[in-house]
């Protein structure tokens, strides 16, 4: 029996708190790793496992009611769905659940991620960050509602898109060029130059607050300058915030704050941590980096330092990126934003383009633009000498 | 077990050919070819990384059958 057998053998129960992409990638590669004992996944949504970057693509976009579904899990877990957990014992090895009854553990992984950031706490405020969210906001677009999007990053400007798609006449709120501080100027403003050719309204503001309407409108967006907006439906989509406030008396994590784990993703031997909540080291610090492939490299990484300790690989982890909207498709590796012009590697800026930025430091960023690549040959172009 | 891939969804990120090298590629118009649709069950790493190639799919435009 190999040493790491021996070890999984060791390990009788483990415990797996959310049901996201993470949850999900940590108890697949527990099961990968050798695991065959009791594995127990708690989900605070009713919902199976779903993809969630696709929420705001082609959900939003096509109406396809498929897009978000994964293939069904294959890990023989027990699943505790629609049970969200409320607190941690570390000494005495045990999560409390909302439904008053408490798990223990062997091992932990911690996956509960992280929620939308919200502006005020008005009903009239939506945010997309679950499939309920996403469904919901799919209804109220069928009656073609005026829309005011607050956030100009990545999910506001997909969600713009969305709307502008389903008919609705769209103004984003962005603190300068929408996806700017994302992205970085070039790549700024070939989106923004897009969706304007589509129709889609960008006011630049510093700041942004919400007020209840008083005619008959969801919500009012006050700008920094006293500027007042009104529409049918206000979206806003303003970053999230982490998913720790069950773990306040564990002592693991300061309020409000991210879970800071090591290079395999632990926090302790006997607890991983994966997915948005987790801020890891980086070659550009310790943060949090809350994308899709990031969830599932955390995730694996941290599922078998769970079982296998130190001899278990570290994270190498470089952000792979992807966006549609206004039309363009966009995928991207390294880390972004991005400044200055591209070199065209493919293609040049008035069509499919294959870009590639350097950055001081050695590293690089590769992005293709309407342009059907790889991703392993995407990875290469930021490996290529500029 | 059989991989079945549904081109219809498939958008070509090609993070299954990461995590299956050796059973898929993206082809250099970028789609995806399945070189090995069967694998044996007698070959455990291969099902793990078939299975990790399906999982990892955004847009679930892979299944195991």
């Amino acid at each position: 029996m190999s040493a790491a057998a021996e070890q999984a053998g060791q390990v009788k129960r483990v415990v797996v708190v959310g049901n996201g992409i993470a949850g999900l990638t940590a108890a697949d590669t527990l099961r990968g790793t050798g695991f065959d004992g009791e594995l127990t996944i708690v989900g605070d949504e009713s919902h199976a496992a779903y993809s969630r970057p696709a929420l705001s693509k082609a959900l939003l976009h096509d109406g396809d009611d498929l897009s978000h579904e994964l293939p069904s899990p294959t890990h023989g877990a027990t699943e505790l769905l629609g049970v969200r957990a409320t607190g941690l014992d570390l000494e005495r090895r045990r999560v409390a659940l909302d439904d008053g009854t408490d798990l223990s553990y062997d091992r932990l992984v911690i996956a509960t991620g992280s929620r939308a950031r919200r502006l005020s706490d008005l009903p009239e405020e939506v945010t997309l960050r679950g499939l309920d969210d996403a469904l919901a906001l799919r209804r109220r677009l069928a009656d073609k509602p005026s829309v005011i999007v607050v956030g100009g990053g990545p999910l506001g400007m997909e969600i713009a898109s969305g709307c502008l798609a389903a008919g609705s006449t769209v103004t984003v709120v962005s603190q300068g060029v929408p996806l700017v501080l994302q992205l970085g100027p070039h790549l700024a403003d070939v989106f923004t130059a897009a969706g304007r050719e589509r129709g889609l309204t960008v006011v630049e503001t510093e700041l942004a607050r919400l007020e209840r309407s008083a005619e008959g409108y969801a919500a009012r967006v006050v700008l920094d300058d006293g500027t007042v907006l009104e529409a049918d439906l206000v979206v806003t989509a303003v970053g999230d915030v982490p998913n720790t406030e069950w773990l306040a008396s564990s002592g693991l994590v300061s309020q409000g704050g991210p879970l800071t784990v090591d290079s395999r993703g632990l926090v302790r031997p006997d607890i991983a941590v994966a997915g948005d909540l987790a801020a890891f080291p980086t070659p550009h610090g310790t943060r949090r980096i809350p994308l899709w492939s990031s969830a599932i490299e955390q995730s694996k990484v941290a599922a078998a330092a769970l079982i296998q300790g130190q001899e278990a690989p570290t994270l190498q982890f470089q952000p792979y990126f992807w966006t549609e909207q206004f039309g363009l498709s966009l995928k991207a590796v390294g880390y972004l934003p991005v400044v200055g012009a591209p070199a065209y590697v493919d293609g040049g800026p008035d069509g499919p383009a294959l870009m590639r930025w350097a950055h001081g430091d050695g590293t690089a960023v590769a992005a293709a633009l309407n342009y059907r690549i790889p991703i392993p040959r995407l990875r290469r172009v930021t490996q290529q000498a500029a | 077990m059989r991989i079945v891939l549904d081109r219809e969804r498939c958008e070509g990120h090609g993070l299954c050919e990461e995590a299956a090298p050796d059973l898929m590629h993206l082809d250099d118009d970028g789609e995806l070819v399945l070189d090995r649709e069967e694998v044996s069950d007698d070959d455990p790493a291969a099902a793990a990384r078939a299975n990790g190639a399906v999982r990892v799919c955004p847009v679930a435009a892979l299944r195991i059958a």
